[in-house]
């Protein structure tokens, strides 16, 4: 009785403090088991603000995050920091993919003519804001997808989005705590209360992939679209593999090291979703029961979701699964899409990059892929193959810019209709380039790593897809939303290619050793040119060097 | 012999002077002269000041005495126009009661808008020695308080002891407290709430710091841009490790917070104000909503003492101020409490600590001068121009000592790199440098705190651009590396032959004894 009536105060707490501030933050975390041995778990935290009082005065929005896309007049922006890779095949897919390393796309206001700097400033107070090496991100690595990208949120139509779009990706970041606590502090309840309370970078980076993502659109107000609102998304997706937590029967404390101390008090709505499809085939239990579950139809695929509410009140909460039988390995099914991406070619001269793309599905599938080499990776157009032929007919569409040393990469977007049940093969070759010595990084015998592509495509089933629609803001979009296509951007996996590498300690040992043979050169001729052979009169006094001299001889003689 | 000669010629006469000039560090030339001509303790300001008397004994009177004693002061150099009140004016301060609507007479007949003027106005029917509010006018009674007149003036409105401060080489207190100079700055109201889920804070943070410190800056537009910001911290909790004391208010209980602690609140505040984003020094206002659990929340000070305020505040020099606020005793006895902090008194707090922030000091007592009290949020108009007078010394100085210390630098470091744009920016800081002093000394006021601020910018961006350091961390010793196997062996016979080269030269025999 007590609790309800606490639970009744903060919902008319809420709602009336909701009114006059007119901002919304909601917390909502989503598991998923996965294929073979691992488990999904993505967090996602929005907050909706009016978008006109938003940038100056802040209530639940991070105000730094505010400031800095309304100082660059950004309209969308997207960051992610990745560890790890995410396996299509084997694991379906996420709900926002990310490239693995660092990765930013941001489109910029129509009213912003200085793109290019605008985005190197905006990159480089990203990189101090969340600690990260983004600041590395300059005009040779930064590409305008024509074709691969477009924007997630509201704009006018009449807009030109592809100019202002700008998107880099440093594959050879790596992701740690230091970039996690800087977006905490983005949450409106930073990680003392509600779900980011479970995010202990000791658990979080003992997984297999962790991604952690900040995403900002503009989303309607209303159906007809006259007013906007800001949205902010924070992400954190992970994977957990069974064998690392030594059962697959998982719990928060097993996952998180804790449980979950309630929700968020600022939050309106706090949820734990649990796909439960595989409990037909799979069975378990979850302790506590959820609140409902709820059967969704997204095309014809059928999902079963157990639904949680989680309430501010301050309780431990330990959600977990248990198993009935012991563990079974679920044979995997593969998407409807996969791909995979792999270097060809041996010596250090030429070298190839193979995309192979596989349309499981019984419709072809038309997808965009945007591949983007460093101008150190000179791809070279006429070496392009589709399935082996140069002319291909699968090729629809095709955008090329050849890429310039140390100022621009080699951009390269493909609009192929695939066919159904094949496999298309993708083979571009580049050639090895040797570098100036200062360009080489820290450790160069380790590799250089080449981005990830991008595959842009309408999926014709929701078969394995866990998105939200484009206009839905939060998980309970999913249910029931039934589409004719459904739009998805993957990253395929990056590669890794050995540039020719110097010994970085030879210029020196040549100065040296050319020093000394000229030193040794230089004295005997110096010696010949300078000094004269002069006659010299027998029975001159000696002096008391030639005195010393002769003696010596004497002595040898 | 023409041999050695030759080698000579060509190694040292010729490829000397080549090394020299291509391992030469490149340097724009600069004005060092003009820079360490710059004698900052010579600066001046000329401002108007007009005397108006009744009667031209008075007039005289009061001029003598504050001739007298601005004497000391070389920082503020008046000039003084003396001239009688006309006979309508005159009439007219007589017949109206009230002070402010005499201002406003004054007012109409002379113009108080313009800066860097101020007026000295007898009145006859005044209770004090002096009067002065928020308008450049202070009136004054008779001849008789001359020496509050001067007193007054040099203590209260031109503050000479303040602006002398500015330019000096330590800082004085109202230094430490000011920010430094700069072109704009953020202000952010940071309403830190420990506890959303027991406490409501009814407050819209937007609109009170748009309102109050809104009209406030507004006045200050001809010093520095503003920019208003406010955000929210929730779940921000500080351990104040507050002691409970019983007492006899409502609450039966306060909570006391030794002084000395209050700092650590500053930098668990710095974890999430975030005033790292923004391009301009931040101005950190925080308003700590205290839950009723641990309200009221008591400032002691060093000695243990009660603070004895109405607003529990505390400010920290060049960073900002706190405010601790916190629900009544009546607000937490409903089962959801709800706070509605009255924004007027703590918005003022906010302000009289911005005042400070900003530079403007709080004007000493003179005895039987009067001063109004200030009524409402906008700063008093002396009180601007004084501060106008305060940054355009800080900053000409501060650029000058800057520009001397960087010569100083390229003096004892070879190493430095000055590329055209850092010398642009040197030589524009310089020339700003004498436009303004210039500008002061014709009393042109706000044209010369415009172009004191360029050249401090200027000198600063000058000082702290990253190019500077393009050649700093080369290290000697791979200079060396590759000095000494190439140089050493060649350089050695060479330099050797020099002896016999002079004695050839000279016509004296040189092989004596060199051969057999």
């Amino acid at each position: 009785m007590d609790f309800l009536r606490r639970f009744l105060s903060y919902c008319i707490f809420f709602t009336f403090f909701l009114c006059v501030r007119c901002d919304e933050f909601r917390e909502e975390l989503f598991f998923k088991p996965l294929p073979s041995t691992h488990l999904y778990s993505y967090f996602q935290f929005v907050t909706l603000v009016d978008s006109e009082v938003s940038s100056f005065h802040s209530h639940l929005a991070p105000r730094s995050l505010a400031e800095v896309v309304s100082r660059f007049q950004v309209e969308e922006l997207h960051l992610t920091l990745t560890e790890g890779q995410w396996r299509h095949h084997q694991w379906g897919y996420p709900v926002l993919d990310a490239a693995p390393g660092a990765e930013l796309y941001a489109w910029f206001s129509p009213d912003v003519t200085d793109v290019d700097t605008q985005w190197k400033k905006l990159s480089a107070t990203l990189s101090g804001l969340f600690c990260a090496s983004l600041n590395f991100i300059d005009s040779f690595n930064t590409v305008t997808p024509q074709m691969a990208l477009w924007p997630m949120g509201a704009v006018k139509s009449s807009q030109n989005v592809t100019s202002q779009l700008r998107y880099a990706s440093l594959p050879r970041e790596i992701v740690c705590t230091e970039n996690l606590t800087p977006w905490k502090k983005l949450l409106p309840c930073e990680s003392s209360r509600g779900f980011s309370a479970l995010l202990n970078s000791r658990m979080i980076h003992n997984t297999n992939y962790h991604s952690v993502g900040v995403h900002v659109r503009k989303v309607c107000k209303s159906s007809d679209c006259l007013e906007t609102q800001l949205e902010f998304k924070q992400t954190v997706a992970l994977i957990y593999d069974y064998d690392i937590i030594k059962s697959n029967d998982w719990s928060f404390r097993k996952l998180f090291g804790q449980g979950l101390p309630g929700a968020c008090p600022l939050s309106t709505d706090s949820k734990i979703y649990v796909d439960v499809t595989s409990n037909s085939t799979q069975p378990f239990t979850l302790s506590p029961p959820p609140d409902n579950i709820i059967l969704s139809q997204r095309g014809r695929t059928d999902t079963k979701l157990a639904v949680y509410n989680i309430h501010p009140d301050g309780k431990m909460i330990n959600i977990g699964v248990k198993h009935k039988t012991k563990s079974q390995i679920p044979v995997s099914i593969h998407p409807p899409l996969f791909f995979n991406r792999y270097v060809l070619g041996y010596g250090k001269e030429f070298g190839g990059i193979v995309t192979e793309i596989t349309n499981n599905c019984l419709a072809p599938i038309n997808v965009v892929v945007l591949e983007n080499a460093p101008w150190w990776l000179p791809i070279q157009l006429s070496t392009l193959r589709v399935n082996g032929e140069a002319e291909s007919k699968l090729v629809q569409s095709q955008y090329y810019s050849p890429g310039r040393s140390r100022q621009k990469p080699y951009h390269l977007e493909l609009l192929i209709k695939l066919p159904p049940k094949s496999t298309t093969t993708i083979t571009i070759d580049f050639e090895f380039v040797f570098l100036k010595w200062q360009e080489y990084p820290p450790d160069a015998n380790h590799g250089f790593y080449i981005g990830s592509a991008l595959i842009s495509a309408n999926l014709p089933t929701a078969r394995n897809y866990t998105s939200l629609p484009i206009t839905g803001t939060t998980f309970d979009s999913v249910i029931n939303d039934t589409k004719l296509w459904y739009p998805i951007v993957f990253r395929t996996n990056g590669a890794m290619v050995s540039l020719p590498t110097p010994d970085f300690s030879m210029p020196y040992n040549v100065i040296c050793l050319a020093c000394t043979v000229v030193a040794l050169a230089f004295g005997p001729l110096h010696n010949i040119c300078t000094k004269e052979l002069v006659l010299k009169p027998s029975g001159t006094s000696l002096s008391l060097t030639q005195k010393l001299l002769n003696l010596f001889k004497k002595k040898k003689d | 012999m023409w041999a050695s000669a030759s080698f000579v010629g060509v190694l040292i006469i010729i490829g000397l002077p080549l090394w020299w000039k291509t391992t030469e560090v490149y340097r724009v030339s600069l004005p060092y002269d003009k820079i360490s001509s710059f004698d900052t303790l010579s600066h001046s300001i000329t401002t108007e000041l007009t005397v108006l008397a009744n009667d031209d004994a008075t007039a005289t009177e009061i001029i003598s005495k504050i001739l007298n004693a601005f004497k000391d002061s070389d920082v503020t150099k008046l000039r003084i126009t003396k001239s009688l009140i006309s006979k309508q004016l005159l009439s007219t301060l007589d017949a109206v009661a009230d002070e402010h609507e005499a201002v406003e007479e004054v007012g109409a007949v002379y113009d108080l808008t313009k800066h860097n003027t101020f007026y000295v106005v007898q009145r006859k029917p005044l209770f004090q020695d002096t009067w002065l509010a928020g308008d450049r006018v202070m009136f004054f009674r008779d001849a008789k308080a001359s020496n509050t007149v001067a007193e007054a003036l040099k203590r209260v409105v031109y503050q000479t002891s303040v602006v002398e401060g500015a330019r000096s080489e330590t800082a004085d207190a109202a230094r430490q407290t000011r920010f430094p100079p700069g072109a704009g700055y953020h202000i952010v109201l940071s309403v830190v709430h420990p506890r959303p889920d027991a406490l409501k804070v009814d407050l819209n943070a937007g609109d009170a710091v748009e309102d109050y410190i809104g009209s406030f800056v507004d006045e200050m537009s001809v010093l520095h841009n503003f920019t208003l910001k406010s955000q929210w911290l929730h779940l921000l909790d500080f351990d104040f490790q507050a002691k409970e004391i019983k007492d006899t208010s409502d609450w039966g209980r306060h909570y006391a917070v030794r002084q000395d602690r209050l700092h650590l609140l500053l930098t668990k505040l710095e974890e999430r104000t975030a005033t790292h984003v923004s391009e301009l020094p931040t101005i950190n206002l925080a308003l700590y909503a205290v839950p009723c659990e641990r309200a009221p929340l008591v400032i002691y000070d060093s000695n243990d003492k009660k603070v004895e305020s109405h607003v529990q505040a505390f400010m920290s020099p060049k960073w900002g101020g706190v405010v601790v606020g916190g629900p009544s005793e009546a607000d937490c006895r409903d089962s959801s409490p709800v706070w509605k902090p009255n924004v007027r008194v703590i918005m003022g707090t906010f302000i009289s600590q911005l005042r400070k922030l900003l530079g403007i000091t709080d004007a000493v007592h003179v005895n039987g001068a009067h001063l109004e009290p200030l009524r409402s949020v906008t700063p008093r108009q002396w009180e601007i121009d004084n501060l106008l007078r305060i940054r355009t010394l800080e900053q000409l100085t501060s650029a000058e000592r800057t520009l001397q210390s960087l010569a100083q630098l390229l003096g004892e470091i070879s190493n430095i790199v000055i590329n055209d744009e850092v010398g642009a920016s040197i030589n524009s800081a310089v020339e700003s440098i004498q436009r303004a002093s210039e500008l002061m000394s014709h009393g042109d006021l706000v044209q010369a705190y415009n172009m004191s601020q360029s050249a401090f910018l200027a000198a600063e961006t000058a000082f702290m651009e990253p190019s500077l350091l393009a050649l700093l961390y080369f290290p000697d010793d791979q200079k060396y590396a590759i000095y000494i196997p190439l140089f050493l062996p060649i350089m050695f016979p060479v330099v050797l032959s020099l002896k016999n080269l002079i004695l050839w030269f000279r016509g004296k025999p040189v092989h004596k004894e060199k051969t057999e």
